[in-house]
């Protein structure tokens, strides 16, 4: 199934997992949006956090382009929703700088740096009605009344609310919640906009649905936007850049693509791809991994022989009749997909395929892959050789 | 509503009405009785046995509104009184409560204990240097006076009550008010306050109720001029005699405030009851 | 480290800007005069005869450990508030459990339970004096009579006056053990108790060991607020009593009161003063830890 996301991709790199979000957008270039005027580029240098004794930022850089979809990614305590409150102005640094459009906003307090937030829970106003809070940002800094009537109705226009104006946020549903929280980001046109997970409350399907729409108004409005989730599928397509986040360092920056493609450590390929990168442990020497007594040939050749971790993702496994000796422990029917659990070496491994093979449970069975599609990690420190 | 017991049987509901009828009737009957008692006249209150089917009268509530010992003044005292000081708690109290549940400030904990210690005074340990002092000052049969005393013992009980009020509202919420270009201020007045009306609500009901029922400090510090109600009830007794029907008329009108606010706001001072009996006042 | 300073040092302005005018009005309205209680026990102030007023070191406390009054004063405190926290907690309790089985008589309850509260001590105090407790034409005398039980002096005999103020305490503060239990029993997960009904478990066994400890954080709230109000406890009794007979019912705050403004001996009735506070505080804070050794 050729799925185009984002034109441009290509299908073998863009693995069937992402094939549920049935939808086809305008085809956008690799690069992000051309910035619209009053979008701000975003540089985070050297940021440390402290609370007491526990470090929770290491030393953070990042640089953002105007108009960019930023993603921070990560496993929860990963640092990436203090990072966007720092952003937000909401935290304060324990060291390094934040800059916005050049100038630096580290010590500015939330208020003046024109940054709007989508919270995770909302965070809507509940003795306001849908209008007054979308209008709220507004009257704080004095805009006339009917400038804020006209840009009230244009946001909730374009996040398609505006029937719901004189409602108060307890008489909406969630979905709908969420999108007065994002007219009233977005009613003053601000030149960062943050977003904290503003998925996660919403249940699967209106999850798919919001994202796509997210998507456009981002491309629409081309503000830069800089986004948390713990959920890398939602990182992988809605982002420009994806900056990984673990034990509060940034172990990887890059696009969807490179970091699918070429994942810099072990936590960072585990962490992409669904199912999760199979991981084994093996020597190297030469043109060839052994794992378990088996040998496979891999691209890239090591003088010595030495420890790796060999990574494959489960969608390039393939049965064979030669390679890694594994035994199935069970098949999974998802419908257009299936997956086989094998042990190779002890390890429970995943292979991803969409014909259904034939086997029994505890049936002795080889698995192969092709060369160039083996992730190579030093054994120890986890980094990326290959 | 949950029954955490067997549903019962009907001979046992019948059993339980009937409690609940007496229980009923223990708690309500002298403010039933009193009311009864005020429209009688004297000699139809000291009837044996008692009168039920009288012929009422106003004699009493005339005497006691109109009369030589009217109680309008005080009345009007303790409304003075009562008001100021409710007022003066939440100017003051509310602020403060805001800042002890949200705001991050050094001493934090000492001043959430120092609160709560006030709240723990017992009552005759201010009168006697309240008396001494304000007799030195001529602060004595003031208005001043009572609602400063009355305002020791409010204040504190303010700040515990909102607080936890305050602290039920999400984080985020300011927040969002302060990313939305609020200003702290701002955010407390627009966002903060109407989410803790109902707080402030019971909080005013309290502190109000407290300083109009207060006896000891309006029967030290007080005298002829300043002299809340529930002074003037003994104007009724002396050693001679009681007048019972007047004093029932007196003691209507002066409960009469308290009694219809406790009827028309029950559920807001019992939610004020338990959220300050469950949650307790030891967290800080 | 300049970088953060300006956003905290901003909210901690703010906060103390809040704060500080409560604060200095506390400080002010209690502290200071605390200081002054204090230093009062110290003299000897007379105000009915002044010219015996003077500094008078510890004498207040040492004649405190010699003076029978006092120490009746203790023991009637410590009867007092043992005996109506103990009432007001099981009659509480035990309303509340009965009434829970009956939803529909809740409603009414509630609001009944209001009027006790609501009513300020010392009405109650003239109320039970006059229309309850009166001899020969109070309520409590009619019943008695009726029943054959003689007509008493509730108020003025030394033994039954005890009786009467602890019951008119019991009375007002009651509905306020009811009302907190009635509501943290209406709160407590049913499907604990089903669990425990398959579990063979029969209602004294449920009552035992889920219900009282699962209420047990409300009930301690409730017993550290009552035995405050009952440490403190003032108008109802001075208006049923006035402390008597003689000294039937007199507890510590009354002895304390009576001292300072009908004897007019400020300076013993602030040592008086003094040690209730002591006592109070002692008792709270035991309260409290306990409070928190629970947790």
């Amino acid at each position: 199934m050729n799925i185009p996301i984002f034109g441009g991709y290509q299908e073998d790199l863009w693995p069937q997992a992402f094939a549920d979000t049935d939808v086809e957008l305008a085809p956008a270039s690799a690069t992000p949006n051309p910035a619209k005027v009053g979008s701000a580029s975003v540089r985070i240098e050297g940021v440390v956090k402290r609370h007491g004794t526990t470090t929770v930022l290491h030393g953070i850089d990042l640089q953002i382009a105007p108009g960019e979809f930023f993603v921070l990614l990560g496993p929860s305590g990963s640092g990436k929703t203090t990072t966007l409150r720092i952003l937000a102005g909401l935290e304060s640094v324990s060291a390094g700088h934040v800059y916005m459009d050049g100038g630096d906003v580290t010590t500015k307090e939330p208020g003046v740096r024109d940054v709007a937030m989508v919270f995770q829970s909302y965070a809507l106003y509940p003795h306001m009605t849908v209008e007054q809070n979308i209008g709220f940002p507004l009257k704080m800094v004095g805009t006339a009344k009917e400038v804020i009537g006209r840009s009230v109705d244009r946001a909730a226009a374009m996040v398609g609310i505006a029937h719901l104006l004189q409602r108060t946020p307890g008489q909406l549903s969630g979905g709908q919640q969420q999108r007065v929280a994002l007219a009233r980001a977005i009613v003053r046109q601000p030149r960062l906009f943050l977003l904290d997970e503003p998925l996660s409350n919403l249940d699967a399907k209106l999850r798919l649905e919001t994202r796509v729409e997210l998507k456009r108004l981002q491309r629409s409005l081309g503000v830069t936007t800089v986004y948390v989730t713990h959920d890398q599928e939602e990182a992988m397509t809605l982002a420009d850049r994806i900056a990984v986040f673990m034990d509060g360092r940034i172990v990887q920056v890059g696009s969807p693509r490179q970091i699918f493609a070429k994942p810099l450590s072990i936590d960072v390929a585990s962490f992409i791809g669904s199912p999760p990168m199979n991981l084994l442990v093996g020597e190297w020497e030469g043109h060839a991994v052994t794992v378990g007594g088996s040998t496979v040939a891999v691209a890239v050749e090591s003088a010595q022989s030495r420890d790796v971790v060999v990574g494959v993702r489960p969608s390039d496994l393939r049965l064979a009749d030669g390679g890694l000796r594994a035994r199935v422990e069970g098949v999974e029917h998802l419908g257009d997909n299936v997956i086989v659990d094998l042990v190779v070496d002890e390890r429970l491994v995943k292979l991803k395929t969409d014909r259904a093979p034939v086997l029994r449970e505890g049936e002795p069975v080889f698995v192969a892959f092709a060369p160039e599609d083996a992730h190579l990690f030093d054994a120890e420190s986890g980094v990326r050789i290959a | 509503m949950t029954t955490i017991a067997a549903p019962p049987r009907s001979g046992r509901t019948v059993a339980l009405y009937a409690l609940a009828g007496a229980v009923l009737a223990v708690w309500a009957f002298p403010v039933v009785w009193g009311l009864l008692t005020s429209f009688k006249t004297e000699r139809d209150v000291l009837a044996y046995p008692p009168v039920w089917i009288f012929t009422p009268t106003l004699v009493n509530y005339r005497d006691v509104l109109f009369g030589a010992s009217s109680i309008v003044p005080n009345l009007f005292s303790s409304l003075v009184v009562a008001s100021f000081a409710t007022a003066l708690t939440l100017v003051f109290g509310i602020p403060a409560a805001y800042a002890m549940a949200r705001l991050r400030f050094p001493a934090k904990r000492t001043a959430g204990f120092y609160v709560l210690a006030t709240q723990m005074l017992p009552p005759v340990g201010l009168i006697i240097p309240y008396y001494l002092a304000l007799q030195k000052v001529g602060g004595l049969d003031t208005y001043a006076g009572l609602v400063v005393i009355d305002l020791t013992f409010s204040l504190p009980f303010a700040i515990w009550l909102l607080v936890s009020y305050f602290e039920d509202v999400p984080v985020e919420m300011e927040e969002a008010a302060l990313l939305d270009r609020a200003g702290r201020l701002r955010a407390l007045w627009h966002v903060i306050l109407p989410q803790v009306r109902g707080g402030i609500a019971v909080t005013t009901i309290f502190v109000f109720l407290n300083a109009w029922n207060e006896f000891m400090f309006a029967v030290v510090l007080g005298g002829n001029r300043v002299r809340p109600v529930t002074v003037a009830m003994f104007n009724f007794i002396s050693v001679e005699q009681t007048q019972w029907a007047r004093l029932a008329a007196g003691a209507m009108l002066a409960m009469a405030p308290v009694i219809l606010l406790g009827l028309f706001a029950q559920r807001h001072i019992v939610k004020g009851l338990t959220v300050g009996a469950v949650k307790g006042g030891g967290r800080r | 480290m300049h970088a953060g300073r300006t956003f905290e040092q901003q909210e901690r302005s703010f906060a103390l800007a809040l704060l500080v005018p409560a604060l200095a009005v506390l400080v002010v309205t209690t502290t200071a005069p605390l200081v002054y209680l204090g230093w009062s026990s110290l003299h000897r102030i007379d105000l009915g005869m002044p010219w015996l007023s003077g500094f008078a070191g510890a004498d207040n406390f040492a004649k405190m450990g010699s003076d029978p009054r006092f120490w009746n004063s203790l023991l009637l405190t410590a009867i007092y508030t043992a005996t109506t926290v103990v009432l007001q907690v099981a009659v509480g309790l035990a309303l509340a459990l009965l009434v829970l089985q009956i939803p529909k008589g809740q409603g009414l309850l509630r609001v009944a339970a209001i009027l006790p509260i609501v009513l300020a001590p010392v009405v109650v105090g003239l109320f039970w004096r006059t229309l309850v407790l009166a001899p020969d034409v109070g309520l409590v005398d009619m019943v008695t009579r009726a029943l054959g039980l003689g007509s008493h002096n509730w108020l003025g005999d030394p033994q039954l006056a005890l009786i009467s103020v602890i019951a008119i305490h019991t009375w007002q503060w009651t509905p306020f053990a009811f009302l907190v239990l009635l509501a943290t029993l209406s709160t407590l997960p049913p499907d604990v108790y089903e669990a425990a009904r398959l579990d063979r478990a029969d209602a004294w066994q449920r009552f035992r060991h889920l219900t009282l400890p699962l209420i047990r954080p409300a009930v301690v709230m409730v017993v550290i607020l009552r035995t405050m109000t009952a440490l403190s406890a003032f108008a109802a009794i001075f208006a049923a009593t006035g402390g008597g007979p003689g000294s039937a019912t007199e507890i510590l705050n009354l002895y304390a009161y009576r001292t300072s403004f009908s004897e007019l001996n400020l300076g013993y009735g602030a040592s008086l003063a003094v040690v209730l506070l002591a006592i109070t505080m002692a008792i709270s804070y035991a309260m409290f830890r306990l409070r928190r050794a629970r947790r």
